[in-house]
């Protein structure tokens, strides 16, 4: 069974994860080198156990162009940075293939041992979704 | 044997096998498959029974065998099919004429040429080298560039029936063809060397794998033409950048620029190496972008500081690229050199020019250059917006702090 474990984040953290300093404090170099060390080895135990299919982490909010919500002169809308500073956006992913769900539930829990300032620690949080299966022989 | 070794050996082997599976029976796409499983067989039974006294021969036996198997099964599926079997399998062949067996290295050479056929798109050319040259597996291709494996496996087995459909014969190009899709060649392993050495994201020990396996790749080819001075160049610029390495970043992951680099841990044995092939290769007549590139990043790597930097001669090389390359990025490195030898006024001059180019106008490294020679002028404050205009247009999370740094400096 596969699970998709989500993690979110606002520009606000991307900011500070980035080292600009705007209104909260910014990562220092050993902050960041911390949590990429954790990722690293995050990733390399998924990897090694087999559960990993695949991981990817996103750009910057800011960086996302949103499509649709209506038309002008007959073209969907695109909107560049749709988003507030504040606001937590789908910030990572990791596709899982393991045995259960609460063993993607485990493998999410790992991701709050992630280094951090406190002020991100204290918010963090992951969701855990199964991914909609559609198996040929389910017909009757 | 060490594992390492044993590995070096079979991957080593991995395309001289395969061209003498494909020279002998064709079949491209399953013998590939064959020769996978002839690996992997040698792989698990020699370490328990020892390496046999013809590796190659071994190997060559087996993926034959294997190729025979899997042609027999395809066969049967066709003729199950109601389609006319029309494949001679290998069994049944004569054996090879004599003046159908030319140096091996022919084979490794055609190989490449195939796997890098115009027809396919540079994902799947690199995949295919990789696999099919480089002898790596699809699980450890498909690690190196961070995707699942199924999607790899897809991407291998669509450019393996491309290349069938397309009945691409197994033999080296003819005349002016040859020298065109050697170029290709050559700029798949230039892309395959890049994704190792560019790359920040993802885990990085596999990455950096990537540029060793294009510099094995490189000196593979330099090997078979030794005489080429692209590949050449090609292999001393790969050499010249990745000696760079162990300074391009500091304890923490962050990105230390040239100028700032701890030059005792560059590579020396890969600088003279680098330097070698090139002051080798210049003179031999038609330099081409390579080479002018190597000459460049030789000219750096033999600067024992960064004020030593012979700038002048760096200018006129970029000058030289200038003339063969319309690429903005050449332009945009000629601006740096023209800086340091007349000014960052002169430079930003020609970074004004550049920023009529889409191509570049909105990639962060013209802001970040503009920042540079802001900053070298003087003017702090258009320098720090710049940075910040550079950082908002990266996706990277190093350069962003790098970039994020630099702004900051300013403003203490």
């Amino acid at each position: 069974m596969k699970y998709i474990i989500l993690t979110y984040a606002s520009q606000q953290d991307y900011d500070g994860l980035a080292g600009k300093a705007s209104g909260k404090s910014a990562w220092s170099a050993q902050d960041f080198a911390a949590l990429r060390a954790f990722m690293d080895k995050f990733n390399k135990d998924l990897e090694e156990s087999g559960e990993l299919v695949e991981t990817r982490g996103l750009a910057a909010p800011v960086h996302t162009r949103r499509v649709g919500g209506g038309l002008h002169k007959g073209v969907p809308v695109v909107t560049d940075g749709p988003y507030a500073e504040t606001q937590e956006v789908l910030a990572g992913y990791w596709v899982v293939e393991c045995e259960s769900f609460d063993r993607a539930t485990e493998i999410a829990a790992g991701l709050g041992k992630a280094p951090g300032p406190e002020h991100v620690a204290a918010r963090a949080f992951a969701d855990v979704r199964p991914i909609a299966e559609f198996q040929a022989d389910t017909e009757l | 044997m060490p594992d390492i070794e044993l590995e070096d050996l079979l991957r080593g082997l991995a395309p001289q096998v395969l061209g003498a599976v494909v020279r002998h029976y064709g079949h491209f796409d399953t013998a590939e498959d064959a020769v996978q499983e002839a690996l992997l067989a040698a792989a698990t039974q020699w370490p328990k029974d020892g390496i046999p006294d013809n590796p190659r021969g071994w190997l060559i036996t087996v993926a034959s065998r294997r190729l025979t198997d899997l042609l027999r099964s395809e066969q049967a599926r066709q003729r199950r099919e109601d389609t006319v079997a029309r494949w001679t399998l290998p069994g049944q062949l004569l054996a090879p004429a004599a003046d159908r067996t030319p140096a091996e290295s022919d084979d490794t050479l055609i190989l490449l040429f195939m796997c890098c056929h115009p027809s396919l798109s540079p994902a799947s050319q690199i995949a295919l080298t990789l696999r099919a040259v480089g002898g790596l597996t699809t699980a450890e291709i498909a690690r190196a560039f961070l995707v699942p494996e199924a999607t790899m496996t897809r991407r291998i087995s669509r450019a393996k029936q491309r290349i069938k459909d397309s009945g691409i014969p197994f033999r080296i190009p003819p005349g002016p063809e040859r020298a065109e899709r050697l170029g290709a060649v050559l700029h798949v392993l230039y892309l395959i060397f890049n994704e190792g050495y560019a790359s920040t994201s993802g885990p990085t020990l596999q990455r950096t794998e990537l540029s060793a396996e294009a510099v094995r790749l490189a000196r593979m080819v330099h090997r078979l033409l030794p005489d080429d001075g692209e590949v050449a160049g090609l292999l001393a610029l790969m050499l010249l950048t990745d000696a760079r390495r162990p300074a391009r970043t500091g304890p923490d992951g962050d990105l230390i620029p040239m100028a700032e680099q701890d030059r005792n841990l560059w590579n020396a044995a890969y600088i003279a190496e680098g330097v070698a092939l090139i002051t080798d290769a210049l003179p031999r007549g038609a330099t081409g972008p390579y080479q002018l590139q190597a000459a460049i990043a030789a000219v750096h790597g033999e600067a024992p500081t960064a004020e030593a930097t012979d700038w002048p001669q760096i200018m006129a090389l970029y000058g030289l690229l200038m003339r063969i390359s319309d690429n903005p990025m050449v332009a945009l490195n000629q601006a740096v050199a023209v800086a340091m030898v007349r000014g960052a006024r002169a430079g930003l001059d020609l970074l004004a020019e550049l920023e009529a180019d889409e191509r570049i106008a909105e990639d962060h490294r013209l802001h970040a250059v503009r920042a540079h020679l802001l900053e070298m002028t003087g003017d702090r404050v258009a320098a720090h917006d710049c940075y910040e205009a550079a950082a908002r247009r990266t996706t990277s999370l190093p350069q962003q702090r790098y970039l994020h740094a630099r702004a900051a400096r300013l403003t203490e």
